[in-house]
């Protein structure tokens, strides 16, 4: 995973290059109006301040360039989600362990139609299931950097953390080419 | 597991699907009264229980504690037991086997359930969100997984491993539109597609066309169960419920385990024809869950009706047709008839009754049936609920 957050607007995201909206001439309308954010419940992306989550060093791991996930001290469950309590032996002594930096398409498709709110500008876009190396579950993700129609299952990926505009961070999968 | 008293379903009537101009109480009551029209014995006063199938009123009409509002939607007032069940597109089913529970247990002498979903919103974007928070919607649904790519990977991953081809999802989607053109209450009632229109329509989630989805639907069931021995009072053919199991094994995509092994399904099934004494090859026909035809083809699969893998070749050898193994979903499905989440398992136990009453029209009468399987799938296929009935000999 790239130590860098992608740079990127969460409007329009994150797929396929997109072409750059031209400049705004002084004193007319932008060419694209802006969407406005969703209301609070039907935002999708998770809380991610302290305040609000215990997870929060997720969210604080990815900025740094790491995908991670918890865990279970005692029997050595890895789990995804994160989570803070283990569901095998219901307990909360849980470390932070990494994710691997690469992975396999297990499986993908795309949304070309009937996209939730907020995702309508991401049209068309890549969704896959992705497996890695000595992980005991495979990670669901939009994946970028390759169009639907080249993907190919077996592919291999990459995670990268990206912006979402607003001080929150989410992750995603790059194919590696 | 075998409950207490005996339970028979003695009834049941449908509203009509689709785009509907009318509002979610007002789908409720038409279900009302379809049901008291179709069941002229039965009375208000009869009915001591009412379990609603709603899976989310809360998105797509703002409206929580819809027990009670369907209660008075339909002029009853529940002494007994009055609850709503949510188990996504599974909620139908889900008030049936409460209904049942609560009858064989003594609770509730006469239950009626109610599915009623209104899907059609001014904006189907937000319709679609509320479709993806059925998923683990913080870790899965911000992604944008709704249903259709989930199923959309269940499709490439059983052409992948067993070769399953697209003209298997088209035959599936035929034979259902194809019944739902004796249904007049289906969405698609109207409206005829075979396998070459299926294959021009545009694609939803590759490899799934616009004919392998089932629709956001409006529309509203209900059926009425009783203490089997009460069952005379309001017909001379009950169906009696003689099995039921359900199954939940994961939440979050990422456990998701085989997409093309429905382990779930299995085992609900098995515990389903287990209590009820019967195998797959006892079934005369089977209302199952085809959100997406790739849904039907794995289902075959799971319930036992054909080898793992085979799915695609018994629906194109049409064992899946009247005067095949197993006729299945004769109502139409969920792709003929539309999806409204919390009426479609209402739905289904409506046409077992009548299949088993001989009331359906003649292009899709299974002849002389004696057991049915009713299955729904719930969510990214998480979680499998089955009931089996037996018709009166």
């Amino acid at each position: 995973m790239g130590a860098e957050i992608a740079r990127e607007r969460r409007r329009p995201p994150v797929s396929e290059p997109s072409p750059s909206p031209p400049e705004a001439t002084p004193g007319e309308p932008p060419a694209k109006k802006a969407v406005a954010p969703p209301p609070f419940l039907l935002d999708f992306f998770p809380l991610e301040d302290a305040k609000q989550t215990r997870l929060s060093p997720f969210f604080d791991h990815l900025r740094a360039g790491r995908l991670t996930t918890t865990r279970c001290r005692r029997d050595g469950r890895m789990s995804w989600p994160p989570r803070v309590v283990c569901p095998d032996c219901h307990t909360s002594e849980l470390d932070w362990v990494d994710l691997p930096a690469a992975g396999r398409i297990y499986a993908f498709s795309a949304v070309l139609m009937g996209a939730p709110l907020g995702m309508e500008a991401d049209v068309p876009f890549v969704v896959g299931l992705v497996e890695m190396d000595g992980v005991p579950f495979r990670l669901f993700g939009r994946i970028v950097g390759t169009p639907w129609e080249t993907c190919r299952i077996g592919m291999p990926v990459r995670p990268e953390p990206y912006d979402l505009g607003d001080g929150r961070v989410f992750y995603r999968f790059r194919t590696v080419t | 597991m075998n409950l207490g008293r005996g339970v028979s379903l003695v009834g049941g009537a449908t509203t009509k699907f689709g785009v509907r101009a009318a509002t979610w109480a007002e789908i409720a009551q038409e279900a009302g009264e379809a049901l008291f029209r179709s069941m002229p014995t039965l009375t208000s006063a009869d009915v001591d229980s009412l379990f609603v199938g709603a899976a989310e009123p809360e998105r797509f009409a703002f409206q929580s504690h819809v027990a009670p509002f369907v209660a008075e939607q339909l002029g009853l007032a529940p002494r007994r037991v009055v609850q709503r069940t949510e188990l996504a597109c599974a909620s139908g089913q889900s008030a049936i086997r409460s209904a049942y529970a609560a009858i064989a247990s003594g609770l509730s002498d006469v239950a009626v359930a109610v599915g009623v979903e209104k899907m059609n919103i001014p904006s189907m974007a937000e319709a679609n969100t509320s479709m993806a928070c059925v998923m683990d919607r913080a870790w899965d649904g911000a992604h944008g997984a709704t249903a259709p790519p989930f199923f959309a990977m269940v499709a490439q991953r059983h052409m992948l491993e067993y070769g399953t081809t697209e003209e298997a999802f088209a035959a599936v989607s035929e034979k259902n539109h194809t019944y739902a053109n004796s249904n007049p209450n289906a969405q698609f009632a109207e409206k005829t597609f075979d396998r070459a229109k299926l294959g021009r329509l545009p694609v939803v989630a590759p490899p799934l066309r616009l004919g392998d989805c089932s629709s956001m639907t409006d529309g509203g069931a209900a059926v009425v169960l009783v203490a089997e021995e009460l069952a005379s009072k309001y017909t001379d053919r009950p169906v009696h419920v003689r099995g039921t199991g359900q199954y939940a094994d994961f939440h979050n995509l990422a456990n998701a385990g085989s997409l093309t092994d429905w382990v779930g399904l299995k085992h609900a099934s098995r515990e389903a024809f287990r209590s009820a004494g019967i195998g797959p090859s006892d079934l005369d026909f089977a209302e199952v869950h085809d959100c997406f035809t790739i849904s039907e083809i794995v289902e075959y699969e799971a319930i036992g009706l054909c080898e793992p893998g085979e799915g695609g070749k018994f629906v194109l050898d049409g064992r899946s047709s009247i005067g095949g193994d197993v006729a299945v979903n004769t109502r139409g499905g969920l792709l003929g008839c539309g999806h409204p989440l919390g009426a479609t398992g209402i739905a289904q136990a409506v046409e077992v009754f009548d299949q088993f009453a001989g009331r359906v029209p003649s292009a899709r009468q299974v002849p002389s049936p004696e057991w049915a399987l009713v299955h729904n799938l719930s969510g990214s296929a998480n979680v499998h609920s089955v009931m089996i009935y037996q018709g009166a000999s």
